[in-house]
């Protein structure tokens, strides 16, 4: 286990700067899992971390030592990538013991600690195949298990369950969340599934652009976005947003499809407003706190049922997130109820000056 | 449209491929023909299409009468070792281009490259002095040497377009667990790379098993000949030419060559279609 600090890290690759001033505090046997759009730089910092890639600037500490030198087989990381990279000429067995048998580890020990690995993996009956005889699932587990037989101080995952099925995905993802329990290490997890991200960390950073947009628990993150973006990013569907028109008296404004009224004392001028679609309800037309609009389209997943509605005088689509069994019928005029205490707020740089508050937490 | 599948498509495909194999075939076949012939009926004003009366005069002459052995190992331990050099020296230098970022790369491969558009006479006249300069004429190394300036920058693309689809995450992988660059190339990209290497093996080899000119210019002495002059020189000089026996010690001298491609054809067809498909 390891606590892993990072003060203003930078990275260019010639003229373009990847990462921008990363500062960033993971904490002893933490869980901490990077998100953002593709070029965010989630992957590069972990590689960063790993020390695959040098620092431009900035300090990485683990446990307080200063590691920006330190070659990765001396940083007691293990890193699981994203395609594998198990090599194709090895047993799973030799796979796993690589990186002890080039520390020097004797092979007794190593023998032990594979078939320990393999045991809690359930790969111990694969141990003399090659990669290329084993299903993707199992590749991952060995993966995963070369990882493990290192017994690191921190693990990296580079996005581990993308190449796998849905079915598959999810249980690696239980598979993972298991292995949290047991080791306690120290893991830091690249994905761009949210779903993996909130199920999984204890802790969310939302990268953009080179930048931390914000860190956070995963229903910190949900709850109280720190600006658009971060509001936009977290949440599936996304949030809908709504830019504000006219002002209609105390604390309502004009949007497509009627008027909102927003909480009052905000710090800044509110420009636009942002609603999950879990948080509205498909009312009749013209009841009280709604706005007018049209269903256009509707997805039934089994258990919910999302409803694409095209507000009046707006051409974009407003999702709302229904139970699986609400008959909806397309093309049907519809309200969408409103309520003010599940609005977020932003202003015009983008920044949240109200987020909404869950009626559960409201209650406590 | 055409239709594959009909009658007269199949009999034109089946025409044209018959051609084809004939174009391919009927010299290999003609070699084997004549090499069994007696002089006799080789020298017909209308020759014959098989032997009416098979003879293995010719093999046993050149086994027994001509320096054909000699020339055979001669032609090993050249096209052998400029192979071997050749091979070694492109897996380092493919690598590099393939897996290395530094100043120069690219203008480096296409300098080497740019050596191919040279017709291999011309170079010959550059390097001829160049050889006699440096003591290099009349020796095996010197002709080693010319063959590895004329495979080397095919052997080292074909390495290098092989090692750019070595999956970069393999070779993280590998440094994270702990391997300095060269054990990475030598414990892992290496042995993933066999079928690649043994084609650019084989083509170094038939490269220079193939040569006449340089063979023919570089090499002086009888003893160091290797095969391509020496059985031209043994059985088609001014003073006679004796095609029967050029055709059983070509045959003779095909063999060990047919057996390598032979033993090593599903590395080489795997090492040419490699990345085509997933």
């Amino acid at each position: 286990m390891a606590k892993l600090e990072l003060k203003n890290i930078r990275k260019s690759f010639g003229s373009v700067d990847v990462l921008k001033g990363i500062d960033l505090m993971v904490e002893d046997g933490e869980f901490v899992a990077f998100v953002g759009p593709s070029g965010c730089g989630k992957s590069t910092l972990l590689r960063l971390i790993c020390g695959l890639d040098e620092i431009t600037s900035g300090q990485m500490a683990i446990d307080g030592e200063l590691v920006n030198d330190v070659p990765p087989a001396k940083r007691g990381i293990a890193m699981v990538f994203q395609s594998y990279a198990l090599y194709p000429h090895m047993t799973v067995a030799e796979n796993m013991g690589y990186a002890l048998r080039l520390a020097g580890t004797p092979k007794q020990e190593i023998a032990e600690r594979v078939n320990k690995a393999a045991k809690k993996l359930r790969i111990d009956t694969y141990l003399e195949r090659k990669p290329r005889q084993l299903s993707g699932g199992q590749r991952q587990r060995v993966a995963i298990g070369r990882a493990i037989v290192r017994e690191p101080r921190i693990f990296l995952f580079d996005e581990p369950l993308s190449n796998l099925d849905a079915a598959l995905r999810v249980e690696m993802r239980i598979e993972i969340a298991r292995m949290k329990e047991t080791l306690g290490t120290t893991m830091i997890y690249v994905t761009h599934d949210q779903i993996e991200a909130m199920t999984l960390a204890d802790k969310i950073v939302v990268l953009n652009a080179g930048r931390v947009e914000q860190v956070g628990s995963p229903l910190d993150l949900y709850n109280k976005p720190v600006n658009r973006f971060v509001a936009g990013f977290i949440g599936s569907p996304k949030m809908n947003f709504l830019k504000l028109g006219a002002r209609k008296g105390e604390g309502a404004f004009a949007v497509p499809g009627g008027e909102v009224r927003l909480p009052r004392n905000l710090s800044s001028a509110p420009a636009e407003i942002g609603i999950r679609p879990e948080h509205v309800e498909l009312v009749n037309r013209g009841a009280a706190d709604s706005l007018a609009g049209t269903v256009t389209i509707t997805e039934h997943l089994g258990s919910d049922t999302y409803a694409y509605v095209a507000l009046d005088g707006s051409e974009e689509m407003f999702v709302v997130r229904l139970s699986g069994d609400r008959a909806v019928k397309r093309n049907e005029p519809i309200g969408v109820h409103v309520d003010p205490a599940m609005l977020h707020v932003f202003s015009a740089d983008g920044q949240s000056i109200a987020s909404a508050r869950p009626v559960a937490l409201e209650a406590a | 449209m055409f239709d594959l599948s009909s009658r007269t498509a199949k009999v034109v495909f089946f025409g044209t491929m018959c051609l084809i194999g004939f174009y391919m075939f009927f010299p290999l076949y003609w070699m084997i023909t004549s090499s069994l012939k007696d002089n006799a009926e080789l020298y017909r004003v209308v020759p014959t299409l098989y032997p009416h009366e098979i003879t293995l005069k010719n093999y046993w002459t050149a086994i027994s009468e001509s320096k054909l052995l000699t020339y055979l190992t001669n032609s090993l331990i050249t096209s052998g070792s400029s192979a071997l050099l050749n091979t070694i020296l492109a897996l380092y230098a493919g690598f590099s281009f393939a897996k290395y970022r530094y100043f120069g790369r690219q203008p480096v491969m296409l300098f080497m490259l740019s050596a191919q558009m040279f017709p291999f006479g011309l170079l010959l006249i550059s390097l001829y002095p160049l050889m006699t300069e440096v003591g290099l004429l009349d020796t095996r190394l010197g002709l080693i040497l010319s063959y590895i300036v004329f495979a080397l920058p095919v052997a080292t693309y074909m390495l290098y377009s092989y090692f750019s689809q070595v999956p970069d995450e393999l070779i993280d992988a590998a440094r994270a667990d702990g391997a300095s660059d060269f054990r990475i190339f030598h414990t892992i990209v290496i042995p993933i790379s066999i079928p690649p290497i043994v084609t650019v093996f084989l083509y170094s080899f038939m490269w220079s098993w193939n040569d006449l000119l340089y063979s023919m210019t570089v090499i002086v002495s009888d003893e160091k000949r290797t095969i391509g002059p020496g059985l031209l020189l043994t059985y088609l000089n001014e003073l006679n030419a004796d095609w029967g026996g050029a055709m059983a010690a070509s045959l003779l001298v095909s063999a060990p060559i047919v057996a390598a491609f032979m033993f090593l054809q599903r590395y080489f067809i795997q090492g040419v279609t490699a990345g085509a498909v997933k």
